[in-house]
Order: structure tokens, then C-alpha cells, then sequence
């Protein structure tokens, strides 16, 4: 962890811890473990995690759990809608898996400031794998500027982060089906691979 | 336009058979009694990993009833240098076998359809699979599946007339093994603008609907003016900035107050229609579900839940007009079977949807889609994008456009 904590300014490796945690949650729930949490002036005002299972809703991303989170808090507060505009463009997002074509294209609509991913998503992926959503040149998809995501050695670093956090708090605990999950939909391969090695267990 | 038309939307734009992108290959003659021999040592050392669908051996017949044969040795380098930065193991078998290579030409994709195939066949012998999947009205519809695609359109253009004060994109899910509604939506954004700073709309749907719009007001069929005259006094300008999908980004451009009523500028038509599916399914088998004490109503009163007096909650079926033909999806005969999300079901919207949306619909595994009007700024189906040529989607649908007849725009369909 040491070494990690030169690596990255310290908000960014909290808040992703924050947004594994919200994985974690959804593991709980065999959900598929994705979680995000999103922060404004360096203070998480919003998280979610996958329910996708529990809602029968496929579409019921960790993300766009948090971005309602959020609308129902500002709706309470009666924001207008030019107020929760300004507010979403100085919010960041940060998750533990490259948010999906769906969800990229939400996070562009609702105009959020930065994205901070930890692993790509080559079936889904909305921010580089299979489309670029971010950085279209014909729109501004993500105003106020372009999300700033991880490079694929910090990706490959906060993977075996995720793996380990998953591996120390589940090992016990994840169902054959969670695994499925984890292979298939969150491509998080050094999780696998971390579990191979530190767990023996078959995958 | 007079009549009623289906179009297949298909996966990959057009293109002319004979203009497909080539890759350059090395290969060369070779003796024909160590065909056998070769393929199978260059599989090996040279595979052609992306080029799965290109055949190995290229067989010519030549004067005098003889077969001349060539093999594909391995990918050309993007650099001239040829021989150089060819794989030494590949070398080898040339120099053994004594081979006089050279360079051509093959096709860098599978073919998609018979005619690409056999274009592809005259560089270099290509293998052609037609798609594995088929789903029903790719290669056309009968009469009888034509005309309930047709009622169900008409339906959800009725939809978008009728929402409130202003158009807006409607979506109907249809199960269409037993021809009924699941359920409808319209959007929700709440994206009522004032007329000032729009964006001028020269497609020609809009156009349409500005027409029916008039028309439908002189008729009093629909008459939009008097019933929200108190909130929305000036909406016969503002057409169809209301359709969210046209325009995902403009509801932060909202000038006026709307903080009294509820709105969302995520809840798209679709979105909306998906979420209202899963609140059905899980009111018709709540034993499956973890939450089994949240009853349907709760769920569906849970998005409109900002408990403001001005809902635009719009999702559930008892909105239905009175279409004696369409039936509720809700206690009724499809009780029995319970369909993993919208496996099998049919997705109509009046507009095509934005990229959201469609991905949306590929989550949660629509089975066709059909929309009327095109969406040229931001449609995901064959405007901008064209999610459903992305294969490495876990789930792919079909898509159509129903081409509709001017006259519905002129009065009640």
C-alpha cells in the first residue's frame, strides 16, 4: 500500500477504496460487484452500487444509482435545473469498472466533470474499449472537460488492489455464481488471477 | 410517403461489395503433393489469427486441366521490407520448400452477405457464414406480422401526441408471440422549453408533427392549447425539443423555473418503459425477487416520488386508450411464462433512440426494435452510431424503421 500511496495524489486512491467498497456491498447481494461513488470539493455527496438482480432492471448500474441518489437529494432541495447542471460539472466519478456505453453516455448528458475508472470493460465499455463516448469531437459529450482516466499500469494496479480487497473481505463467502459474474462482467482479471494465486481456488 | 413500410436497419452500414478493405498477404505457388505438408507447419508458426474467415490455399485451374495452387505464408509487413521481418521459421519452410513468394491481396473482414462473399472470392477464397441468429423479420414480415407492427406503432405515435403539453418520444413494449402490450412510457425529462434559444428542427418528422399538431388542434382531437394553456401558454413552437432522445444534452440549458415539477434528464422513454417492464415482472413473480414486501404499485409511485403535484408519471398501462385490440400485459394469459428480462419482447419508439437508450435496450435483451423517425444528431441505431453492429455485445437486436403515412399526422389514428 506504501508504494501505491506515492503513486497517486491521495483523494484518488481513497475514493476508489470507497468505490470498492460499494463493490463489495454488491457482493454481498450477488449483484455483480460494481461500485462508484461520486465527489464534489474533495467530499463524497453520492454512492452506488449494482442492483441489477434485485430491481430485475438491467439497467441498474452503480452509477446510475448514484446519479439518482444525487437528483432525489437536489429535487429535495428544490435545485433548478440550471443549478444541478452547475453542480454535476464540478462533480467527479470514481468506479472500479469502465463505466458502460449506457452509463458513459448518462455521465456525458448529465455533463459530469471527471471519470476515474480501474478496469476496462472490453465487452461494454463506453470510454475507449468500444466506443469513445468521452471524447467525441461532433458533441461535447463531457463538458467541462475530458474525463481523466487511468493508464493501463495504474489500471493494472488498482485491479490487484481491487483483487485483494475482494479476496481478503470473500474468500469464504463467494458463490460459484459471484465468480461467474466476476468473469464475465467485470473483466477484472487480476482478480481472477489473484484469487488463483493467493486463494488455490479452481476458477 | 402514403403507405406503411418495415426497413431493416442492418448491422453495418452499406457498402459496395467490390470496395471491402483488403489486408496484403505473402504468398506463393506452391507443388501441389505438399499442399498438406505446408498447411499444416504454417498453421503452426504462422497463424492467421484475424483473418479467420481467408482460406489457407488459393486453388486455380489452368490450361490443360491441371490445378495450380498457392498458400498464404503470412501477413505482409506494413514496411517494404518484406523478407527481412518475415518470421524466421517462415523463412525456413521457403527456403527448404524453395518458394517464390509474393504479395497480394485479401479481404479484411468476414462477409456479411452473399454478394460481399462472392466479390471477396475473386481476390482470394474467403469462408462465408450467414448469421447464426435469426430473427423473425430480417428477412421480411407476412401480412398479418406486418399489420400488427403497423397497430403498434401507430399506437405509441398516439402516445407521443397525447403526453402532456408538448411531443415527446414514446415507447411500447410489446410481447409479440401473443401480440400485447407490456407496457408504455413516455419520456420524462420534463424538457418543456421556452421557444427563445431552440434549436431550428428541419427534419422532416418534426415537420410532420408540427403538422399534426395543427391539424390535430383545429380538429380538437387533441387538444393540446386548451388543456395546458395555464403552464405552457406558447407550446405550438416547441415541437419536438421535447423528445429527449433528440436533444440528451439540452435539458442543463433549462432557463425557467421548473423546480416545482418533477423532471429527470436521464428518464428517456426507454428508460423509463425498462424500468416499468421490471416492476411488472417483479409484481407478476414476486417469489424470485429479494424484495418481496414492496408491492407494484409502491415500485411504480417510486419514481414520481419528489411527491410533486405536477407527476408526469406515465409508465404504467392503465394509461392505455381505449384500442380494444391492444390489451393489458397484467393479469392476463402471459402469466405463465416468465421471460428473463425483455427476452423476446419488441421495443416500438417514435424516435430513434440516443446512445443511452440503446444501450439500455441491449441490457436488458430486447429482441426487436422499431422506430419510426431517425434521429440525426444523436441516434444510436444507424444515425450517429450503430449499436447493433458492436459484436462484442453480449446481446444483440434487430432493428427496423417503420416508414408511416403522412396522413397519420392529420388525423386520429
Amino acid at each position: 500500500m506504501s508504494s501505491l500511496g506515492e503513486e497517486y495524489p491521495d483523494d484518488t486512491l481513497t475514493f476508489m477504496l470507497l468505490a470498492m467498497e460499494q463493490a463489495k456491498v454488491a457482493i454481498d447481494c450477488l449483484e455483480v460487484p460494481v461500485g462508484c461513488v461520486i465527489v464534489e470539493d474533495g467530499k463524497v455527496i453520492a454512492s452506488g452500487r449494482n442492483r441489477t438482480t434485485e430491481t430485475r432492471n438491467a439497467t441498474r448500474h452503480a452509477e446510475m444509482e448514484a446519479i439518482d441518489t444525487l437528483l432525489e437529494q437536489w429535487r429535495e432541495k428544490r435545485l433548478s435545473q440550471s443549478e444541478v447542471a452547475k453542480t454535476f460539472s464540478k462533480c467527479k466519478l470514481y468506479v472500479t469498472c469502465e463505466p458502460c456505453i449506457m452509463c458513459a453516455a448518462a455521465l456525458s448528458f448529465i455533463g459530469i466533470k471527471e471519470v476515474f475508472y480501474g478496469c476496462g470493460n472490453d465487452k461494454f465499455g463506453g470510454c475507449g474499449s468500444i466506443l469513445s463516448l468521452h471524447s467525441s469531437s461532433s458533441e461535447p459529450l463531457i463538458s467541462g472537460g475530458a474525463p481523466r482516466v487511468f493508464t493501463s499500469r495504474e489500471i493494472l494496479m488498482l485491479q490487484s488492489l481491487i483483487g485483494l480487497l475482494l479476496n481478503r473481505q470473500h474468500n469464504e463467502q463467494c458463490s460459484n455464481k459471484v465468480l461467474d459474474f466476476l468473469k464475465v462482467c467485470t473483466s477484472l482479471s487480476s482478480i481472477l488471477q489473484d484469487f488463483k494465486t493467493e486463494s488455490g481456488w479452481k476458477l | 410517403m402514403d403507405t406503411w413500410q418495415i426497413l431493416h436497419i442492418p448491422d453495418n452500414p452499406p457498402i459496395a461489395p467490390d470496395q471491402q478493405p483488403t489486408v496484403d498477404v505473402i504468398a506463393s505457388l506452391i507443388d501441389p503433393k505438399f499442399a498438406n505438408t505446408l498447411v499444416r507447419r504454417l498453421n503452426q508458426i504462422s497463424p492467421l489469427e484475424n483473418l479467420r474467415h481467408v482460406k489457407r490455399v488459393k486453388k486455380k485451374f489452368v490450361e490443360g486441366g491441371k490445378t495450380q495452387l498457392s498458400v498464404i505464408l503470412c501477413l505482409a509487413s506494413e514496411n517494404g521490407n518484406q523478407l527481412e521481418s518475415m518470421q524466421n521459421d517462415v523463412q525456413e519452410l521457403m527456403n527448404s520448400y524453395k518458394l517464390s513468394p509474393f504479395i497480394t491481396k485479401v479481404c479484411k473482414y468476414a462477409a456479411l452477405s452473399k454478394e460481399e462473399w462472392e466479390e471477396q472470392c475473386k481476390l482470394w477464397p474467403t469462408s462465408y457464414h450467414p448469421p447464426t441468429y435469426n430473427i423473425d423479420g430480417i428477412t421480411g414480415f407476412s401480412e398479418e406480422d406486418s399489420q400488427s407492427v403497423f397497430r403498434f406503432m401507430k399506437y405509441a405515435i398516439q402516445l407521443a401526441k397525447s403526453s402532456d403539453n408538448l411531443v415527446v418520444n414514446a415507447a411500447v413494449i410489446v410481447d409479440p408471440s401473443v401480440k400485447q402490450v407490456i407496457t408504455t412510457a413516455c419520456d420524462q425529462t420534463c424538457s418543456s422549453y421556452s421557444p427563445t434559444n431552440k434549436i431550428t428542427l428541419e427534419t422532416s418528422c418534426c415537420e410532420k408533427l408540427e403538422a399534426f399538431i395543427s391539424h390535430s388542434d383545429s380538429d380538437g382531437v387533441l387538444n393540446h392549447q386548451t388543456v395546458h394553456s395555464n403552464s405552457f401558454p406558447d407550446k405550438s413552437k416547441q415541437l419536438c425539443t421535447g423528445v429527449s432522445c433528440l436533444y440528451p444534452w439540452q435539458w442543463a440549458d433549462q432557463q425557467s423555473d421548473m423546480s416545482s415539477c418533477y423532471w429527470h434528464p436521464l428518464r428517456h422513454a426507454a428508460i423509463v418503459a425498462i424500468e416499468s417492464s421490471a416492476a411488472r415482472d417483479r409484481y407478476l413473480f414476486p417469489s424470485l425477487g429479494k424484495i418481496q414486501d414492496k408491492s407494484f404499485e409502491m415500485d411504480n409511485m417510486q419514481s414520481s416520488s419528489a411527491g410533486s403535484p405536477a407527476k408526469r408519471q406515465k409508465t404504467n398501462s392503465t394509461n392505455v386508450h381505449s384500442d380494444d385490440n391492444l390489451t393489458n400485459g397484467e393479469g392476463s394469459s402471459s402469466l405463465s411464462a416468465r421471460p428473463y428480462l425483455c427476452t423476446g419482447f419488441d421495443m416500438y419508439l417514435v424516435w430513434e433512440p440516443c446512445i443511452m437508450c440503446a444501450m439500455a435496450l441491449v441490457h436488458q435483451r430486447i429482441r426487436r426494435i422499431f422506430f419510426a423517425f431517425p434521429n440525426p444528431d444523436a441516434g444510436a441505431l444507424g444515425s450517429v452510431h450503430r449499436l447493433q453492429g458492436e459484436t462484442s455485445l453480449n446481446h444483440h437486436y434487430a432493428v427496423f424503421r417503420v416508414l408511416v403515412p403522412q396522413q397519420i399526422f392529420s388525423r386520429e389514428g
